[in-house]
């Protein structure tokens, strides 16, 4: 249908969507590029003053920018990979056929209904050094009790396992979807060909999943990147900035400590963060598949 | 027969009975939890006993303070409202232009679809801090305004039903075109009773994006009375924080309203976000 005519109803039409993305989706990220170079002003209380690029080089003197940042990164490094793994794995199994595999499926979805704050407090009952089930159960397998949440060493290690419990099985939704889209025919071929099943995984499953593991692996990032709610609910950044991350660094800039310029500048730094490494994930996976 | 299919499947069930438990345990334990008087809960948690994970009587005395003293009632109102605002005007506002997307031919389409999927590579996190400046001018900062209109309209949801739309056969529309119909009618007799799916799997995409928010709602409201559930939750654990059974049973209620809608629904929802995802 075409309405060249009348393209004033499209626009009409399109308007009241469109203007809402502009307004709360795209005008955000202008004032993040403006704002962050503003500061304050201490002569008069309310009034922003332009400061050009001093908020950056404020953030870039100070070592727990450095410290948030290499958190950030640590964090990153660590979950991406895995939670893409771990997914993997479960859509696998989600993708089998026997029996029972129905009611299976059914519990591998549950942790879609449970939201980032209620994991994070379910776990830190569960992770309590004193009194939890996590180390009671760890006990009975002759373990000593772990400290977790309260150590330096442990703490974002265990964010990133209740962010994985929780994650997984929205992630694992993606590639079980893409492991349906293979032709069955395909393994049958191979079987009779006498491919075994790992030679079958890498020769069939991983090339034909690549779309969908491109696209888990790029949003699961820019989720992670951003990753917020267990610092804030379990740990406040600490033990000694140990889940510090930039998110939450960003969040107690602006609104513990009333400095919008600076919590606009390391919302800044993690923008540019979360494209370039997407666009660098892109690039190698996109690259290796001409190869 | 039922015997071989059980000997060898044996270990294969062992093992998803296993990663089984690992995602239910905690939730089993939250409910068993949430049903106890409070002084019992880590009776059998340290040493560790198989009692810890089933109950001998049910007591709800915590989902009957959470709701009759803590307030706990407000935030799941507040939620619900919310939600319910949202997929309304969301279902509205993205249908209307992944419609247009779809069917129209206009200048600029090309060129304003590509914002709207530049908008959704931005996640919502990220501009959560900035919005809040935004909304400020608005004088809208501790208002339902806040918590409902920056949810509306979204890139994912139109591009949903733009994928949607666009399999619909155009010589269906071209056909009542000729017959002298308008875009409305077009939309109203042809288009809308056939995107049933669509409608479920971008609604339970808008519901749950707002069930589950937590950093906007809580840097954009103050009050109270306008505190939605998962904000609720995190000041509860904050405050009450050796209530176990309350706060057992304030995220069990959080957990269950989702589930109950999302899990007979789960088809059109695994649709919604594979079709949102990577089959564009």
């Amino acid at each position: 249908m075409t309405y060249r005519r009348s393209a004033w109803i499209a626009y009409l039409l399109l308007a009241p969507a469109l203007v809402c993305l502009a307004v709360f989706r795209l005008w955000p990220i202008a004032t993040t590029l403006l704002g962050s170079l503003y500061s304050q002003s201490i002569m008069q209380a309310g009034k922003d003053v332009f400061v050009g690029l001093n908020n950056y080089t404020q953030l870039f003197r100070d070592p727990i920018f450095w410290q948030s940042l290499w958190v950030t990164i640590k964090l990153n490094l660590v979950i991406n990979p895995l939670q893409v793994f771990i997914a993997l794995l479960l859509a696998i199994m989600a993708n089998q056929r026997f029996r029972g595999t129905g009611f299976y499926r059914l519990l591998f979805f549950i942790p879609l209904g449970v939201s980032v704050p209620i994991a994070s407090i379910l776990w830190r009952i569960m992770l309590d050094p004193n009194s939890g089930l996590a180390n009671s159960l760890i006990n009975l397998a002759g373990i000593p009790s772990q400290p977790f949440l309260i150590s330096k060493d442990q703490a974002l290690w265990c964010i990133v396992a209740i962010a994985t419990w929780k994650g997984a099985s929205f992630w694992m939704i993606f590639l079980w979807a893409g492991l349906q889209d293979i032709p069955r025919q395909l393994y049958e071929a191979a079987r009779i060909d006498g491919a075994g099943g790992i030679s079958r995984f890498f020769r069939i499953t991983f090339p034909l999943l690549r779309r969908p593991l491109l696209f888990v692996l790029i949003t699961d990032t820019a989720v992670n990147f951003l990753l917020f709610v267990p610092m804030f609910l379990l740990t406040r950044g600490g033990p000694s900035y140990s889940t510090n991350v930039l998110m939450y660094e960003a969040y107690k800039s602006g609104f513990v400590y009333g400095d919008m310029g600076r919590a606009l500048a390391l919302v800044m730094v993690l923008l540019v963060l979360v494209i370039a490494t997407v666009a660098m994930q892109f690039r190698l996976f996109s690259q290796e598949e001409a190869n | 027969m039922k015997n071989a299919i059980w000997g060898v499947r044996l270990p294969l069930h062992l093992l998803y009975i296993f990663v089984g438990l690992l995602f239910v345990l905690p939730l089993w334990w939250s409910l068993t939890s949430s049903l106890r008087p409070l002084e019992e809960i880590f009776k059998y948690t340290s040493p560790f006993s198989l009692k810890a994970l089933f109950l001998d009587r049910l007591d709800f005395a915590a989902y009957f303070t959470i709701f009759t003293e803590r307030g706990f009632g407000v935030a799941v109102l507040n939620s619900a409202f919310v939600a319910a605002m949202t997929v309304l005007g969301g279902l509205i506002i993205n249908g209307l232009a992944g419609f247009v997307f779809a069917v129209f031919q206009f200048p600029g389409r090309q060129f304003l679809f590509f914002v709207t999927v530049l908008s959704f590579l931005v996640p919502f996190e990220a501009i959560s801090i900035p919005l809040y400046n935004v909304i400020k001018l608005f004088g809208w900062i501790d208002s339902y305004y806040a918590l409902i209109v920056p949810g509306l309209a979204n890139g994912v949801v139109i591009f949903l039903f733009r994928q949607f739309f666009s399999q619909i056969p155009r010589e269906l529309a071209e056909a009542a075109r000729m017959d002298g119909a308008g875009w409305l009618r077009i939309l109203w007799n042809i288009y809308l009773p056939l995107s049933k799916p669509v409608i479920i799997s971008a609604g339970l995409l808008i519901f749950l994006f707002q069930w589950e928010s937590f950093l906007w709602p809580l840097i954009c409201t103050r009050s109270e009375n306008l505190k939605v559930i998962q904000v609720a939750l995190a000041g509860f654990q904050q405050r009450y924080t050796t209530q176990w059974n309350e706060l057992f049973a304030a995220s069990n209620v959080a957990t269950v309203i989702p589930l109950f809608i999302l899990l007979p629904l789960q088809r059109f929802y695994i649709q919604g976000v594979t079709a949102a995802g990577f089959k564009g």
